[in-house]
């Protein structure tokens, strides 16, 4: 008896849609029983968690705070993962980008609002990129693997960002008010660089509409484009790729600095939406990690960007309830839970998106095609 | 066909005459060919036995079932006299037979001794702690014996070819392998390297074990071996004294056919101008040696040169060199009398080179892309394919439409991936993409391996037309037929050489084939 | 002379670096065996808080319950372990996305914290913890006492388990295969090894080192429990396997070294030194991305490189 995994050949439509959908009931499921398991009533939780999320007064609001970030991580990761670059530093990457935008709002005070917002967004895309290219450089002309060093980078980072504020009378620390006396804080910016919101029932930050452009942009480029084409060869053969006459090498650099920019533009839209300062908090933006929970976005999402933004907003509104949950009624740590077990099975129902799975008699000679090369050989 | 030599068991005299392995009547099939048809082999106690054939004449697969990695569907194996059935390779390993295979199973950061401990069942092998000493020590003994003296302590990555083929040797023997099966041996070696494997395979054999060397270089077979077993086409042709024997007589043996009548239309073909020149070109191989020395070769527009030869002789390094994939080591590539800057493949695309690879799925397509992507692989970027940065999707698709039903590609449609195609429509997708650029070279190699007949007459069509419409095509084939079909002029490879160069209309069949074995040289 | 700076740092380092140790060397063990785990943050929060569950809630004597805790922390560390790996070598998932869920399943906001808040062991102080010993009552020895002679038995272990690490990589059969299963699985796949269960138990054995590791947090270091204690020591663990060419020797070095440096600023501080801390504390992992930029280039790849396989799923050949 013997368990043989052979790739498909073709990938039925109804298969990509239907392994998700299953894995996401597996998921809750499971989820269910270890509600159960402590004493939980899952299906209260899961009301309360939707209300908490979607519903509630507020709410949706909410959750757009927390979908925004993870938006720009998310398509980051997908870019650069289509590509199999596994561009693991989105959190570097994002903090730099907020470095890069507060100092663009603080170097143009005094403009006027597109202007700053604008270069708010450059500056972050600059400064996020700038930042992947030190992997993506290792990985094209030396051969280091991306996924270690865009991971030490992150932490260098942070500590770059902490030294900002905390151990250095830097640019971007606040030195002359009264309350940062008491405690390190970064300068405030100027009232014209606060990114705008639209609605009133339903907030929806500024970040979040250039977020969803971010989108269709990429999955233009990608799908559309010469650009995209080539990134599309390489990802599924590199010798095809290189047989081609395709440069490898400066699509590396190029899909990286694309990552890295879409990570630091959702650093600026931290600094721009939300934070209106450089936030080195331990227990601010470099709490949250939204640089490795956009990976597991983009990994839901199959690397696809429109599925990117409607799973930032999922996560996103997760989070919302999670936070807004907090108690000694609702278990705390839920969300990650959740998370992990949804993309656990996601994970492994990938597997049978991609292979097909016999279960049979094992026999003896070689599998035909193979054989009739050998043979002929 | 049948064979011009009878077969013959003659014990040479001074060795003892068991059989150490016999088969009878083995046959292999696999869809669409017959590997081995109904083989009958024997291999005696201390000899040195030779197994010689061209590509595809069963050499390997014969092994492969002697030591237990494919089943055969019919005949009889014998081991010291005893009938055996092998089940998987580890019944081979314990029956006695040892295997050292062309690539080698060898872990490359670990010592010698690391890897002969590896896998070891003895009772030595299965105890918790390792004993590297005694594994040293039984290792440099049996290398002492055999004049294969390796230093167990080194790392593989350290040792050259010729030594890490040692160990691949010495891990045989350590497991006791009374018969020894060597593939092709001599492929990755220096000829001093060769002539140090052959003085070993000597005092194997003089101990009292068999080896079965299996070659195509007559030269080889003729310095080492006590006899000699033909293949051809899945049949023994014949069994010889390697004594009574020369060189010619091996090679009618080994290409022999009946007088054939190459179907060559006379299509009225002209040739034109000079447009492929390669001047003296030496190129380096995957393990740094050089693989293609000093080559001098040129194709006219219209004309087809045949490149004969059994793989391995560096025709796969040539093709990769003219086609920019590999880097030049000396001499140059010009095509319609320009230079062309190598070892850069787009450079060699806007030159007008074309090339169908020999590994079609997994160099020449995209695999998992759809045919529509495929076809406009070099393409992509012309103006009729795309606008500024943007693909013209609707002009892509109506394009390799076109390309499906001009080539006669069975496929579900334009969107079906490569990877689901057939052998013999991938080929077609190549080619049609291919000539589609006007190339007005083409490099092709391998064309119709693993077609089935019917493919195999189309592709030879489509050349058939390249060549009427001018383009100067390098053909580089295994199979003596397809080039004595299509050729002009067939050149020789052997061992990164042009050891010869014939007009096909006049050339001997027999005389390729001893070209290929590495007759040529005296 | 024992109360010097340099003698305070590397005490300090030896102890900060405890945790890193174990998770390192189980890290290790799993990439030795082709399986790249980037789940360690979460294995050791999640032997973290079983270890401090253990504290508080078995009875007995002290030495007794907190090495049942240790166990405790082992078991939960090893059985996440056996999800990812279920994960990444039957069901051939990315090694890469499936390691970051797992820290995120597990870690701070994950099921680490939902046991710890079920389980009610925030905010209370340590029924038991690891004291330091004093070993042969040498911890008043000259520079080598506090060093050497006054850690907790948690740090004793550690070394006897790097010894036995070394030892079984290097002499014993098992080691060797696991080697060959991580450098080149077709060989030794070839040659009747199972891939699969090296792997399965090599990755295993790397979580039940980690929970252990991260039970040096809750048991020793900061006797307590909180969310997120481990403050990213996973991450750094990974790094040390790099920095330590693979090495369970060199693992040791590199774990004091990364919690030296880790301790060192705050040692300043006290002492009224002002550098800022982070130009120290980013020094390891700069120093790990040139570690890895050399060990990646083709001359000393194969000297001191990565296990062959490692990262890729194993497929067998058909045959």
């Amino acid at each position: 008896m013997s368990i043989r995994i052979e790739r498909r050949l073709s990938q039925p439509r109804w298969l990509s849609v239907a392994v998700p959908v299953c894995s996401l009931v597996v998921a809750f499921l499971l989820i269910a029983i270890v509600l159960l398991a402590t004493g939980h009533d899952p299906l209260e939780t899961y009301k309360d968690l939707f209300e908490a999320a979607f519903t509630a007064e507020g709410a949706l609001s909410q959750t757009l705070v927390g979908a925004t970030p993870l938006l720009f991580t998310g398509l980051a990761a997908a870019a650069a993962f289509r590509m199999n670059l596994f561009n693991i530093g989105g959190e570097g990457q994002l903090y730099f980008g907020a470095i890069g935008s507060s100092a663009a709002g603080l170097l143009l005070a005094g403009q006027s609002a597109p202007v700053l917002i604008a270069a708010m967004m450059i500056a972050g895309i600059a400064t996020g990129a700038a930042w992947a290219l030190i992997p993506g450089f290792l990985r094209a002309y030396l051969s280091t693997n991306e996924i270690i060093t865009s991971l030490m980078l992150n932490y260098v980072a942070g500590l770059f960002l902490t030294y900002l504020i905390f151990d250095s009378s830097s640019y971007w620390r606040d030195t002359t008010s009264p309350s940062a006396a008491v405690f390190p804080v970064g300068k405030e910016l100027p009232d014209a660089a606060s990114w705008p919101t639209f609605g009133s029932s339903i907030v929806v930050p500024f970040g979040f509409l250039v977020g969803i452009v971010a989108a269709i942009g990429l999955w233009a480029l990608y799908s559309r484009t010469r650009f995209g084409f080539e990134v599309q060869v390489m990802s599924d053969s590199p010798r095809a790729a290189r047989y081609s006459g395709m440069r490898t090498r400066r699509k590396i650099l190029a899909v990286m600095g694309l990552s890295g920019g879409l990570a630091g533009l959702g650093g600026a839209s931290q600094v721009g939406d939300f934070l209106h300062t450089l936030d080195a908090d331990p227990n601010g933006l470099r709490a949250y990690g939204y640089g490795y929970t956009g990976i597991v976005v983009a990994a839901l999402a199959r690397y696809n960007p429109f599925a990117v933004v409607l799973v930032a907003f999922l996560i996103g509104g997760l989070q919302n309830a999670g936070i807004s949950l907090q108690g000694p009624d609702f278990p705390s740590g839920l969300v990650g839970v959740m998370q992990g077990m949804i993309l656990f099975t996601t994970l492994g129902g990938e597997l049978f998106v991609r292979y097909r799975v016999r279960i049979g008699r094992s026999h003896r000679g070689a599998r035909p095609a193979e054989a009739a090369a050998e043979a002929t050989r | 066909m049948e064979p011009t030599a009878q077969s013959q068991t003659v014990a040479p005299a001074g060795l003892r005459a068991r059989p150490a392995i016999a088969c009878r009547r083995i046959t292999k099939r696999f869809p669409g060919v017959v590997a081995n048809d109904r083989v009958d082999f024997e291999a005696l106690e201390g000899e040195v036995h030779a197994l010689l054939g061209e590509n595809g004449a069963g050499k390997s697969t014969l092994s492969n079932i002697f030591t237990g990695l494919y089943r055969a569907d019919e005949g009889e194996l014998e081991v010291n006299g005893t009938p055996v059935a092998f089940d998987t390779p580890r019944d081979g390993i314990e029956a006695g037979i040892g295997m050292v295979h062309q690539h080698f199973r060898l872990v490359e950061p670990f010592t010698v001794a690391e890897n002969v401990m590896l896998g070891d069942t003895s009772d030595l092998g299965r105890s918790f702690r390792l004993h590297p000493r005694a594994i040293e020590e039984r290792v440099a003994e049996l290398g002492e014996r055999y004049g294969m003296a390796v230093d167990p302590r080194a790392r593989i990555w350290q040792l050259s070819v010729g030594e890490q083929q040692r160990v691949e040797i010495l891990k045989a023997l350590y497991r006791e392998a009374r018969i020894l099966i060597l593939d092709e041996p001599t492929a990755v070696l220096t000829p001093q390297e060769a002539t140090d494997l052959f003085g070993t395979l000597r005092a194997m054999a003089d101990d009292g074990r068999t080896v079965i060397f299996i070659s195509h270089k007559l030269h080889e077979v003729m310095a080492v071996s006590d006899r000699v077993t033909v293949l051809r086409d899945g049949r023994s042709v014949a069994t010889v004294d390697t004594s009574a024997s020369t060189r010619e007589s091996l090679a009618a043996l080994m290409v022999g056919r009946e007088l054939n009548t190459y179907a060559r239309p006379d299509d009225g073909r002209e040739i034109g101008e000079l447009l492929l020149e390669v001047d003296g070109l030496t190129a380096a191989g995957d393990r740094g040696t050089d693989a293609v020395h000093d080559v001098t070769l040129s194709v006219h527009a219209g004309e087809i040169l045949g490149i004969a030869g059994v793989s391995g002789n560096g025709q796969r390094e040539l093709a990769e060199a003219v086609t920019g994939l590999r880097p030049l080591t000396g001499g140059q590539i010009r095509v319609a009398g320009k230079a062309v800057h190598a070892g850069d493949p787009r450079a060699a695309i806007k030159a007008g080179v074309a090339h169908v690879p020999e590994d079609r799925l997994h160099t020449g397509v995209a695999p998992s892309l759809s045919i529509s992507s495929n076809v406009v692989l070099k393409s992509y970027r012309e103006d009729e394919n795309s606008v500024g940065p943007f693909l013209r999707f609707r002009h892509i698709r109506d394009w390799a439409v076109e390309l499906i039903r001009r080539y006669d590609v069975k496929a579900p449609g334009p969107s079906a991936s490569a990877r689901q195609l057939s052998g013999g429509n991938l080929q077609k997708v190549v080619l049609a993409r291919e000539f589609s650029g006007h190339p007005r070279v083409l490099v092709i190699a391998a064309p119709t391996r693993g077609l089935d007949v019917g493919a195999i007459e189309t592709v030879h069509a489509h050349l058939r037309d390249a060549a009427a419409a001018g383009v100067a095509i390098l053909l580089i084939s295994e199979d003596l037929d397809e080039l004595m079909t299509l050729s002009d002029r067939i050149a020789v490879m052997y061992e990164g050489r042009i050891v010869g160069e014939v007009a096909a209309a006049h050339a001997v069949v027999e005389e390729i084939g001893l070209m290929m074995a590495g007759g040529g040289e005296r | 002379m024992n109360d010097s700076i340099l003698v305070l740092v590397v005490a300090s380092g030896v102890a900060y670096g405890t945790p890193l140790l174990y998770a390192a060397l189980g890290e290790l063990l799993a990439e030795r065996s082709g399986v790249l785990n980037l789940g360690v943050e979460g294995m050791m929060l999640v032997g973290a808080v079983m270890g401090f569950w253990g504290v508080q809630r078995i009875g007995g004597q002290g030495g007794m319950v907190l090495f049942l805790a240790v166990m405790a922390a082992a078991l939960a560390g090893a059985a996440v372990a056996l999800l990812f790996a279920f994960l990444v070598i039957t069901l051939r998932a990315n090694q890469i996305v499936s390691g970051l869920t797992l820290t995120i399943f597990a870690g701070a906001a994950g099921l680490s914290s939902y046991l710890g808040n079920d389980l009610g062991l925030a905010d209370a102080p340590a029924t038991h913890q690891f004291e330091p010993v004093d070993a042969f009552g040498l911890a008043d020895f000259p520079v080598l006492g506090p060093i050497l002679f006054e850690q907790t038995w948690l740090v004793y272990a550690s070394w006897v388990l790097v010894a036995a690490t070394a030892l079984y990589l290097t002499r014993t059969r098992p080691g060797l295969n696991v080697r060959a299963v991580g450098e080149s699985p077709q060989t030794a796949d070839a040659v009747g090894i199972s891939v699969t269960a090296y792997r399965y138990a090599h990755v295993v054995a790397g979580g039940a080192l980690a929970g252990i590791g991260g039970a040096c947090f809750s048991l020793a270091l900061t006797p307590s429990w909180v969310d997120g204690l481990t403050g990213g020591a996973g991450w750094i663990a990974i790094a040390l396997v790099i920095f330590a060419f693979w090495r369970p020797e060199l693992c040791l070095v590199g774990a004091y070294f990364f919690g030296a440096f880790q301790a060192l600023p705050f040692i300043l501080q006290a002492r009224g030194v002002t550098i800022a801390p982070e130009l120290f504390q980013a020094l390891p992992y700069v120093m790990t991305v040139v570690v890895l930029v050399i060990v990646s280039s083709g001359i000393a790849k194969r000297r001191l490189g990565a296990p062959g396989a490692l990262g890729v799923p194993f497929v067998r050949e058909e045959r």
